[in-house]
Formats: structure tokens, C-alpha cells, sequence
């Protein structure tokens, strides 16, 4: 029963999520309801069995101490007094094999629907979370809520149970001991919660101080080159020694409450069990009960009294869980980009004409960052966007893919609005190269092949290297295409991952390009590779580049020069050349540069 | 770095366990005193744990059995004072163990904290900070907890699995035999179990932080995701992940739950075997009802020490495996020490001198060859050439982050080995490429330059690196927080207060690789400002990419291939027509570039000569 059960898919997310807390958590649990079932009654299985053994053992010593065993009566007592420790051991085992079958599955089956759920949140969505506050509530959350599944739900019945039972059958040996036995129950339960509640601040005090302490050791490390170029260790030592001594002093705080609490509530409960124990005694010698009586009801006692401790753990643990399933949550409510609606699927595939027609698009309310847009290009012609940071070029790429929807106006791809298409397809159809674009921990292969939907060949995949003038660099690495990227590999520069990305753009042969070409930080011979590379991809697509240099300018069809969210300009750089503006400056910077310099050289000679 | 850290990718192979566990002992030698009267703290809760059994055999033979009240009472009264004293023992001694994990964690981070202060910087170069962490956070935990309640539990475990073995001896000879039997089976079986569920729990940390790193990964690359339409093949990879976390956590969950049914079972053998041969006995009369039923809360009772122990001893093996790379943190030499008989501490102004200086990091790899120069006091030196030509590594030979490996520096007329390392190092500034801020106020980041500067120092400095308007300009100016690594402030921010910093050090010497990263125009007129303060009347190294810095300097070195390729002036080099022509031209052209294109994203023009 190793195999995992069960898909996420199956989980009726809205009903989970509109149900009360304890509801969702059993919502939660689809599938695996049988199991927690099972669990539930073996647990009650469980708590019979140790009870009875106990009855047995009592029964037994009236037995032995009365008239005695007959033949081999007295082995069959025995063997019943084992075949109870038996019937309790395989139930328990039964009971915790399920719950964890349980808690393993569940969790496991939320991780998987989290995981998915998170990478199909919107790009807006993904624009305004923090990755530190997701991950921790994708992994410790959901963690304490396994914890939930595993131990507390069933901790809870545990305990439930033997309570009831023990209480039960110690009223059939005597009313009287049953409730005078209960008295300390309810103290024990309030002090335990009252304790746990405090503790799992202290502790929260404590870990924060320890991450105090990890970040005073991290600084220390990183600047490390500060701290020996001013020699400040000592200085260090004292910081750390102060922060670490804060830490020891939180932990003594912590040991203290530990330290009174334990013994505190031992002396409560076994008070409890001293008083009614020697009630119990004084009945066997007034002839109330017998022996074996007397040593059942001893041992109920310790089951009845000294659990309700931890249920109070476990009581307040419960609250954590239901913390922790609100963060979870908050992220589930969060809604699903939409990949799949809008069927418009053209048969011959897409050609790559586009038309903006008074588009506007904002993020916020009344924060326009496109303003009436309108512009229309013929398939496979190239669009330079020009513009300063925050002038609206980026904005304005992200609509073709439908990272965003436009606000107001409309985008026709080949005559289409845009939004007859599905994401999905749109997406198959557009293919994006960053400037420093973002690679996989995975290997270099697979980061090329990353976006084909389909078996690639090694050859194919050479092929599409060769072209993005990758491959001899690849061939270098000491395991070629099976390098791994990132930290346990190789680390590539900015421009060996612009042209991987080119690599993986070429294999999928999208019909649109989009193309920041910012290839500052490589020398004149890689740009030179990166310039024929990108040649090659644009060639018969559409292609849309945030431009920064004056070469891809030059050879666009169409040149948008964007002036805070507005075009200011438009037309060919002949057209443009000719007016003037913004652009006609940029254009003369190449020979003004080139005087500038001659100047500069001439004023050391004369100097 | 890494934050995630994978802690399992080592094994808990320990070549020999016996000199690390003697080692180990040796941390809690200072608390020896504390330690001992735990243990026999321990050992006598222990005893008493066995005895109450014994108290019970007596309530029922000699108190109830017989009928006698008086005994009972007496009996019962020697119950609740027991229970009493143990609560008082309880609480001293959770107290005091507790306290001494907390003060071995203390001592044992503070040890090793202390000895990377002394590590050279060559050290931080090869080992990944991770790994250091590792050993001061985790590391010293597992150590605590075997040197503390290991040791507790174990003490405990053993004596009252001794005491209860007496006491069932005293009672009936031949069935404490039965007992006494069973336990080893019970022990190994324990063991085995123990081992294995650890194995498993380890085994489900790693495959957690796997399934983490993938979700880190998948959502800070979730714009590529989309667009590349993976989410289903990436769901597919990471249910790979969440099904391994699964199975290993699932595996020792199941371990769990059938282990303790195990040895239950085990027990419940002996359990059959003594109330069978026990019911004979009472018969007979040579067994007490009393002593019956204490055998039966023995052997019950026994399996919880016998638990502990497996606990113990499973959790062992990675706790020594902790403490053999905390103890091989701990005897990592310093490559870099004072040299015997060194000069008291004493200025550093005077003429540098290198001379015939080599230096690799690897045997056969040189990355300076015989490098050969003369700065006067006061000279401003300006350090170009290509990245990798060993440019960093021969100001960090001046600043001895390393030392030559042949071949002598001179400062001031003193082969700088002569003098005190701290001695160098406090009297050379150095301004770094990426500054490094701590979390903290600005007023102490700058403070970190000289510990006991006035408020007015500080603010003077400020000034002086025009840091001051900025810093004012803040909520709570000079308390105003950093943030971690100083990421609430502007890079450009950032590196002016490390100029001040610098500049409140008063340093004979100034380093500095200029950033490369750029910042507007007005901080960066406001740093250009500064690094002149730093430079007056100061010997200064810097690695230049401003073409006004490298202008204005003394000497120009053009460092490639570890050696000095053209050196002179300005003027001189210019006229040369050679290296430096080409790199100061391609700067100059792409300066421009920058400057004049109005469209330009800021961040992406920084390039260096």
C-alpha cells in the first residue's frame, strides 16, 4: 500500500473552502474517509482491548487468590490476559497505520494541488506575492496541518476513548470510585492548556531569537571581507555573544516553565490517583471490592488521569492547525488564470498579425499605463518598441500572451480579438526571450527542450544550439548537454543564457516573437553571436523587441516610440528620420559619439 | 548562496567513533559537577520508579491482603511523600539539564563563531556558506541534545531496567528469569526498528527540501512557466518530489505505528509465561497476589526504557557525525597568522612597494607573476584591465587576505609580514564593489569604521561622503534601520555610506573596487565627491571603471595575465596606442551611448573596461 491513491484533481476545492474549519479539514480527507473510519474504530478497538486486559488481570488474581485453576484453566487465563495485549497492539497498530495512511495521502494530495494551484495563480496575482510568504505557507503550513491529520485528530480519539471506557468500566466495579475519580480531570485539562498555550509562545520567542542569531551569522559571513578589513572581529564576537546569550536566556525561560509545569501536574495527578486508590483499598477491606478488583481499578485510574495532559497539548496544537489551514487558504481562494476558455483555434495555425486598436490597460484603478494605443502590423514584419523604464513597453508586450487583459479597447490577432483565443494557445503560439532570461536547476537539455511539447531528438536539439551559437560552449562543460544549471552546476553568464533561451525560442518556432535585445554585458564577440542567433530567430515571425540598440531599430518595420504609456512617435526610421523628436536625437548619437572621442584623444596630445 | 541548504548529502559515516565521543565528552567538562549530580538524580528517580512497584506489591500483601488500616496508611503515606520528593527531584532536575543544553548550545556556537573569526579569507572562498551555517545552527543542537538528555535518558534506561531486574529477583528468582530473557530480544528488536524509522524520517527531510527548493523554483520562474505552457509537465516533476516525501515519510510513519505494537507483543509472551507459572506459584503459596502483579507492572513498564534507549542510540550516530564536522570546523588552521616577534602597532604611512610578487591559489595556476611596482605615500593608483587578469587579487595581497607565495610587499619601509595582521587590516580602508551593510541603524553600520566615534564624528563623515542629506532626509535619519544586508537602501545609497564608513576608519591606506552597477547621475557626482575625500593624502589602490577616476590618478597599472602590462600615466599610456588606448576608447564610446540615449533602462548599461 506504498503507492500513493488518488488525484488532486478530485478535490472539491469551493465545497472545502465554504465549509466551517473543522468541516473543510474532513472535506479535506476525500477518498480517504473509509480509512479515518477504520482508524476511528480501531482506536476504539484499541482502547476496549486495554481495558479488558485489565478487567482480565483482575479476574485472574480473584480467581488465583480464590478457589484456583482447575486442569489447564490457568494457562487459558493467561493466554486470554495475552491474546488482550495482542488484540490491543494490532489495533492500535491498525488505528496509526490508518491515520498516517490518512495524513500522508492528504497532505501529499495538497502539496501536489498547491504546487498547481500556485503556478496557474494570474501574473498579477504572482506580480504582488512575496516567494518567502508562499513557500512557507505551501510547506510549514501545510505540514502542521499533516501534523493535524496524524497525530492530533486521532490523539484526540485516543484519549476520548480510553476515557470514556475506563470511566465506564470503572463504574461497573464501583459508582462511587467513578466519581470521585474525576474531580482532578477538568483541572488537569485547563492547567495542561493554559501551560501549552503559554509554552508555544515562549518557544515562538525563542525560534525568533534563533533566527535572530542565523541572521547575525549570515551577515557575519557574507561580510566577511568587511569584517577583516576593519578589523572588527572582536566587535563580531561581542555581537554574536549578545545575540547568542539572548538566545540562552529565552531557552532558560523556556526550561523553567518546563521545569515547573511537569512536575506541578504530577503532583496534581498522582495526588488524584494516591486519593482514590486508598478509597479503593479501604473498599477491598471493608469487603466493597476484591483484590484483583482493587489492582484493575489501579490501573484504569493512571489511564483515566494522566492522558488529559497531553489532551490539552494536543487541544491547543488543534488551534494551530486551524491557523495554519487559514493560510493555506488564503492562497487556495485565490483564483485560477483561466487557460482553456475561448476555444478559437485556427486550423491553418496563426500568421502573426496584430492590431491594437485604442487600448488602454491599467493595473490599478485609475493608474493608466497604456493610453488609446492603436497600431496594426502585417505577419512576420518586426515592431521596435522605444521608450524610457516605465514608459509602457513591457506593459504592453505582456498583453499578446494574455499575462493581462486589456482594459479598455481591443487586440486582434489576425483579425481576431484576442480574446477568442484560449491562453493556452495564444501562449503556444508566442515565444519570449529576456534580457537575462530564467533557467532551470534542471539540465542544459532539458532547459532547451524545456517549452516542446513533444519528443525532441539530440540531433534537434544540436541543431537549435548551432543556431543560438551555443553549442561549442555547451560541448565545454564537462558533462556537454547533460550539465546541470545553478548551483550544483555550471553557472551561466547573462549571455550564455540569453542564447540557451534563443535555443529553446527556436525549438518551439513560435509565429510571434517577443525579444528584449539588451546584450550589455558581453564582450563585442559573443554580441556579434548573439546578433546572428537572433537574426535567425526573427526571420519569418512576427516579432516584437524592446529595443535598445540602434542596429535592430534601424531594420524594423514599424518603430513605436512610447512616451509615458502613450505612443509618441511612430513610422520607419526613414519616416522618423525625417521628423523631428525623440528618435531623430537617438540617431545622431553614433556620430556625435564618434567627435566627442576624437576631441578627448586630441586634448592629451595637446596637453 | 543557497537557502536551501541540503543538510543530508552527508552521510553519518564516521571513520572512528572513539576519539570523537571522547572529544565530545571533553565539552561537558566544565560541567562535570552539574552533570554527575543529575545523573545520580536520575538514578535515583529511577530507583524509586522501580520501587513504587514494590510499594504497591506491599499495599496489597501487607496492607490490604492482611486487612491491616494502619499499614495501609503507612504504606500510603510513604506513596504520597515519595510522589513529593520525586516532584521536587523532577523539577531540579529537568531545571538543571535543561540548563546545561542550553549553556553546551551557547558554549558551543560561541566556540565555533569565534574560531571563523580567525579563519582566513581563503577558507570562505572554497566553503560554501551553507555549510558553515550548518555547522553553528544544527550541528551544535544534535550535540546538546546526545551530551544532555542522551546522556540522561540513557542513565535512566539503564538503572531502571537494573533496579527492576533486581527487585523481580528478590521477588521470585525463576520468573525474572522468563524476564530477563526477553529483554534482549526486545532490545534488538527495538534497535532495529529505531534505526530504521530514523533512516526514513532523514531520508523524508531530504526529499522535503528537494520538493521545496522545486516550489521555489517554479514560482520565482512562473512568468517562463507560463509562457511556456509547462504547468502540466511541471506538475507532473514535482509529484515525482511529493510522492518520494511521501513514501520515505509515510515508510517511517508506518514503522512507527507497527513498532511499538511489536514489542508489545514480544512482551506479551513473557507476560502469558508469568501469569501462567506465576497462578502456580500463588497457588502454592511461594508468590505473594502482590508480587504476581508487580511482575505484570514490570514487564509493562520495562518497554519504556527500552524505548529510549533505541531513540537514543539511533539518534546517536548522526549526533557524532554532527560533532566530527563541528570538531573539524574547530581545527581548521587560520592560512593566514602573525608572524613571531611582530612590530607594535604603528602607522602604515609610507611608500608601497611589491617585489617580485607571485601568487597562486592552486599550485601550477599562477594568478600574479612577478609583479614588480613602486607607489609613493599619497599616490593615487588606478588598477585596469579585464576581468580574471588579477586586478582583486593583488589589492587582496596588499590588504594580506592573502600573502604572496613569493616574493616581498613593503609598507613603510617594513616587509608588511613583519607587522601585526589586525594592524594592517585596521589601517587599510576598504570600500568594496557591492558595499556590505549590516542590519542595524545607519548610524551604527557607519560606526562599524571607528567604534568610538562621537555622534559628531559620525555626522562629520557623513558630510564628507555626502551621505549627509540623504540620511537626514529619513524618517528616523541616523536610527533610520538598513533592513537585512542594508536592502532597504539604494545601491547608490548604500555605497556612500560605505565611503563614510571608510573615511570615519581614517585609514593610512584606501582601497577600493569601484561598483560597476549604476546609480543617477547625482549620487553619482555625490560618490565621485567622496572617494576624493578617501583619497587625499592617502596611498590609494583602486580598481577603476570611471573613466574620471582612472584620469585623475598617479599611475595607471593595466593588470593582464597577473602581470603589469603597460603602466604610466594617462597622457603617456594614451599616446601609447596600445591596451589601454582600446580599453579606455571602448569606455569612453559606451559612456557616451549611456548618456546619451534617453531610452535606456537604467541597470543595463553597466559594463566595465
Amino acid at each position: 500500500m506504498i503507492k500513493p491513491e488518488g488525484s488532486y484533481v478530485d478535490l472539491d476545492m469551493p465545497k472545502i473552502l465554504s465549509s466551517k474549519k473543522l468541516a473543510s479539514l474532513w472535506h479535506l480527507m476525500k477518498g480517504y474517509h473509509t480509512n479515518y473510519l477504520i482508524a476511528t474504530v480501531f482506536l476504539g478497538l484499541a482502547a476496549f482491548a486495554r481495558t479488558n486486559m485489565y478487567l482480565v488481570l483482575g479476574r485472574y488474581l480473584d480467581q488465583v487468590i480464590g478457589e484456583g485453576f482447575v486442569g489447564n484453566q490457568l494457562l487459558l487465563a493467561a493466554l486470554n490476559f495475552g491474546a488482550m495485549i495482542v488484540l490491543q497492539a494490532i489495533s492500535s497498530f491498525m488505528s496509526n497505520w490508518m491515520a498516517s495512511f490518512t495524513a500522508e495521502n492528504t497532505t501529499r494530495r495538497l502539496r501536489d494541488y498547491l504546487f498547481d494551484h500556485i503556478q496557474r495563480l494570474s501574473y498579477a496575482y504572482h506580480a504582488e506575492a512575496k516567494t518567502g510568504d508562499l513557500l512557507e505557507r505551501a510547506t510549514s503550513d501545510v505540514d502542521t496541518l499533516r501534523r493535524f491529520f496524524a497525530e492530533q485528530a486521532v490523539g484526540i480519539g485516543r484519549i476520548v476513548f480510553i476515557f470514556i471506557i475506563n470511566l465506564f468500566a470503572i463504574y461497573s466495579l464501583s459508582p462511587h470510585l467513578a466519581r470521585i475519580s474525576v474531580i482532578i480531570v477538568p483541572i488537569i485539562l485547563i492547567v495542561s492548556m493554559i501551560f501549552f498555550k503559554k509554552l508555544s509562545k515562549a518557544y515562538e520567542s525563542y525560534q525568533e531569537q534563533e533566527a535572530v542569531l542565523t541572521t547575525n551569522l549570515q551577515e557575519n559571513l557574507s561580510g566577511v571581507r568587511v569584517v577583516k578589513a576593519f578589523a572588527r572581529q572582536d566587535y563580531e564576537i561581542k555581537k554574536f555573544d549578545d545575540n547568542n546569550r539572548e538566545k540562552f536566556n529565552r531557552g532558560k525561560k523556556l526550561n523553567l516553565m518546563h521545569s515547573f509545569f511537569w512536575p506541578i501536574s504530577d503532583l496534581i495527578s498522582a495526588g488524584q490517583q494516591i486519593y482514590s486508590s486508598f478509597t479503593a483499598a479501604m473498599m477491598v477491606i471493608n469487603g466493597a471490592l476484591t483484590i484483583g478488583n482493587f489492582v484493575t481499578f489501579n490501573s484504569l485510574i493512571a489511564w483515566l488521569i494522566w492522558p488529559i495532559r497531553n489532551l490539552g497539548r494536543l487541544i491547543v496544537d488543534t488551534s494551530r492547525a486551524f491557523v495554519s489551514f487559514g493560510r493555506v487558504s488564503e492562497i487556495l481562494r485565490a483564483p485560477e488564470e483561466d487557460l482553456f476558455s475561448s476555444t478559437y483555434e485556427p486550423a491553418e495555425g496563426i500568421r502573426g498579425e496584430v492590431e491594437f486598436r485604442n487600448v488602454d490597460f491599467e493595473y490599478e484603478k485609475e493608474h493608466p499605463v497604456l493610453k488609446d494605443v492603436s497600431f496594426k502590423c502585417e505577419a512576420g514584419q518586426v515592431i521596435a518598441l522605444l521608450g524610457s523604464t516605465g514608459s509602457g513597453k513591457t506593459s504592453l508586450v505582456n498583453l499578446l500572451p494574455r499575462f493581462y487583459d486589456v482594459t479598455n479597447g481591443s487586440i486582434l490577432l489576425d483579425g481576431v480579438n484576442l480574446k477568442e483565443y484560449s491562453r493556452s494557445y495564444l501562449r503556444s503560439q508566442i515565444g519570449i526571450v529576456e534580457q537575462e532570461p530564467f533557467l532551470f536547476s534542471d539540465s542544459i537539455r532539458d532547459n532547451i527542450t524545456y517549452g516542446v511539447h513533444r519528443e525532441v531528438t539530440q540531433e534537434e536539439v544540436e541543431q537549435a544550439a548551432r543556431e543560438a551559437a551555443i553549442h561549442d560552449v555547451i560541448l565545454n562543460f564537462s558533462n556537454g548537454y547533460d550539465t546541470l544549471v545553478g548551483e550544483r552546476g555550471v553557472t551561466l553568464s547573462g549571455g550564455q543564457k540569453q542564447r540557451v533561451a534563443i535555443a529553446r525560442t527556436l525549438l518551439i518556432n513560435p509565429r510571434i516573437l517577443i525579444l528584449d535585445d539588451s546584450t550589455s554585458s558581453v564582450d563585442m564577440e559573443t554580441e556579434m553571436q548573439i546578433r546572428e542567433a537572433l537574426d535567425k530567430l526573427m526571420a519569418n515571425r512576427t516579432t516584437f523587441i524592446i529595443a535598445h540598440r540602434i542596429q535592430s531599430i534601424m531594420a524594423a518595420d514599424l518603430i513605436l516610440v512610447f512616451d509615458k504609456g502613450e505612443i509618441a512617435q511612430c513610422g520607419t526610421h526613414e519616416q522618423l528620420l525625417n521628423e523631428p523628436g525623440m528618435y531623430r536625437d537617438i540617431y545622431s548619437i553614433q556620430t556625435r559619439i564618434d567627435s566627442e572621442l576624437q576631441k578627448e584623444i586630441d586634448s592629451v596630445n595637446i596637453l | 548562496m543557497s537557502t536551501f541548504y541540503d543538510e543530508s548529502e552527508y552521510d553519518d559515516n564516521v571513520t572512528s567513533q572513539g576519539p570523537v565521543l571522547r572529544r565530545l565528552l571533553k565539552v561537558l567538562k566544565p560541567h562535570w559537577k552539574t552533570m554527575l549530580f543529575a545523573m545520580i538524580g536520575i538514578a535515583l528517580v529511577s530507583f524509586l520508579d522501580a520501587y513504587f512497584t514494590i510499594l504497591n506489591k506491599r499495599i496489597i500483601d501487607e496492607g490490604i491482603a492482611e486487612s491491616n488500616i494502619s499499614t495501609l496508611v503507612r504504606l500510603f503515606s510513604i506513596y504520597a511523600s515519595i510522589v513529593l520528593a520525586q516532584s521536587f527531584g523532577f523539577f531540579l532536575f529537568i531545571y538543571l539539564i535543561g540548563l546545561q543544553g542550553e549553556r553546551v548550545r551557547y558554549d558551543l556556537r560561541k566556540a565555533l563563531f569565534n574560531h571563523i573569526q580567525k579563519l582566513s579569507l581563503s577558507y570562505f572562498s572554497k566553503t560554501p556558506l551553507g555549510w558553515i551555517m550548518s555547522r553553528v545552527t544544527s550541528d551544535t543542537e544534535k550535540m546538546a541534545d546526545l551530551l544532555t538528555w542522551g546522556i540522561i535518558d540513557t542513565t535512566w534506561a539503564i538503572t531502571n531496567i537494573i533496579f527492576a531486574s533486581i527487585y523481580m529477583f528478590t521477588i521470585e528468582p525463576k520468573l525474572a528469569l522468563i524476564v530477563v530473557l526477553s529483554l534482549p530480544l526486545m532490545i534488538i528488536v527495538s534497535f532495529k526498528f529505531r534505526v530504521n524509522i530514523y533512516r526514513h524520517y532523514r531520508q523524508s527531510r531530504k526529499a522535503n527540501s528537494k520538493m521545496t527548493a522545486s516550489l521555489n523554483e517554479n514560482i520565482t520562474g512562473v512568468r517562463v512557466v507560463k509562457a511556456l505552457r509547462r504547468e502540466d509537465k511541471n506538475l507532473k516533476a514535482f509529484e515525482v518530489l511529493s510522492t518520494e516525501m511521501f513514501r520515505e515519510s509515510y515508510r517511517a510513519a508506518f514503522l512507527s505505528a507497527i513498532y511499538l505494537p511489536t514489542i508489545q507483543t514480544i512482551s506479551a509472551i513473557s507476560l502469558v509465561l508469568v501469569l501462567w507459572q506465576g497462578g502456580l506459584m500463588v497457588s502454592g503459596t511461594t508468590l505473594t497476589v502482590g508480587g504476581l502483579q508487580a511482575f505484570v507492572s514490570y514487564i509493562m513498564m520495562i518497554l519504556w526504557p527500552i524505548q529510549d534507549l533505541a531513540r537514543v542510540y539511533a539518534e546517536m550516530q548522526n549526533a557524532v557525525a554532527s560533532s566530527e564536522r563541528v570538531f573539524s570546523l574547530l581545527d581548521t588552521k587560520p592560512a593566514i597568522v602573525n608572524r613571531e616577534n611582530t612590530l607594535p602597532p604603528t602607522s602604515l604611512v609610507g611608500d608601497v612597494i611589491f617585489e617580485n610578487v607571485s601568487f597562486h591559489y592552486e599550485d601550477g595556476e599562477p594568478v600574479i607573476r612577478n609583479l614588480n611596482f613602486q607607489v609613493k605615500q599619497g599616490q593615487t593608483v588606478a588598477l585596469v584591465g579585464p576581468t580574471g587578469g588579477g586586478k582583486t587579487t593583488t589589492v587582496n595581497l596588499l590588504c594580506r587576505f592573502y600573502e604572496p607565495t613569493s616574493g616581498r610587499i613593503l609598507i613603510a619601509g617594513h616587509d608588511y609580514l613583519e607587522y601585526d595582521l589586525q594592524n594592517i587590516q585596521s589601517r587599510i580602508g576598504v570600500v568594496l564593489q557591492t558595499p556590505h551593510l549590516f542590519s542595524g541603524s545607519i548610524r551604527e553600520n557607519l560606526r562599524y569604521g571607528n567604534l568610538e566615534a562621537s555622534d559628531e564624528q559620525v555626522e562629520k563623515a557623513a558630510k564628507l561622503a555626502s551621505a549627509y542629506d540623504f540620511i537626514t532626509s529619513f524618517e528616523h535619519g541616523f536610527d533610520q534601520n538598513v533592513g537585512e544586508g542594508g536592502n532597504l537602501l539604494s545601491v547608490g545609497q548604500k555605497q556612500l555610506i560605505s565611503i563614510a564608513r571608510a573615511l570615519l576608519a581614517e585609514p593610512d591606506i584606501f582601497v577600493m573596487d569601484e561598483a560597476t552597477s549604476s546609480v543617477d547621475t547625482l549620487t553619482e557626482a555625490l560618490i565621485q565627491k567622496g572617494m576624493h575625500q578617501l583619497m587625499s593624502g592617502r596611498t590609494s589602490f583602486i580598481i577603476a571603471h570611471r573613466l574620471s577616476t582612472i584620469k585623475s590618478a598617479d599611475q595607471i597599472f593595466v593588470i593582464e595575465d597577473g602581470q603589469i602590462a603597460e603602466s604610466g600615466d594617462h597622457k603617456s599610456l594614451i599616446q601609447q596606442r596600445g591596451i589601454y588606448y582600446n580599453l579606455y576608447t571602448k569606455q569612453f564610446r559606451h559612456d557616451l551611448e549611456t548618456k546619451f540615449d534617453p531610452f535606456i533602462d537604467a541597470g543595463t548599461e553597466a559594463n566595465t573596461a
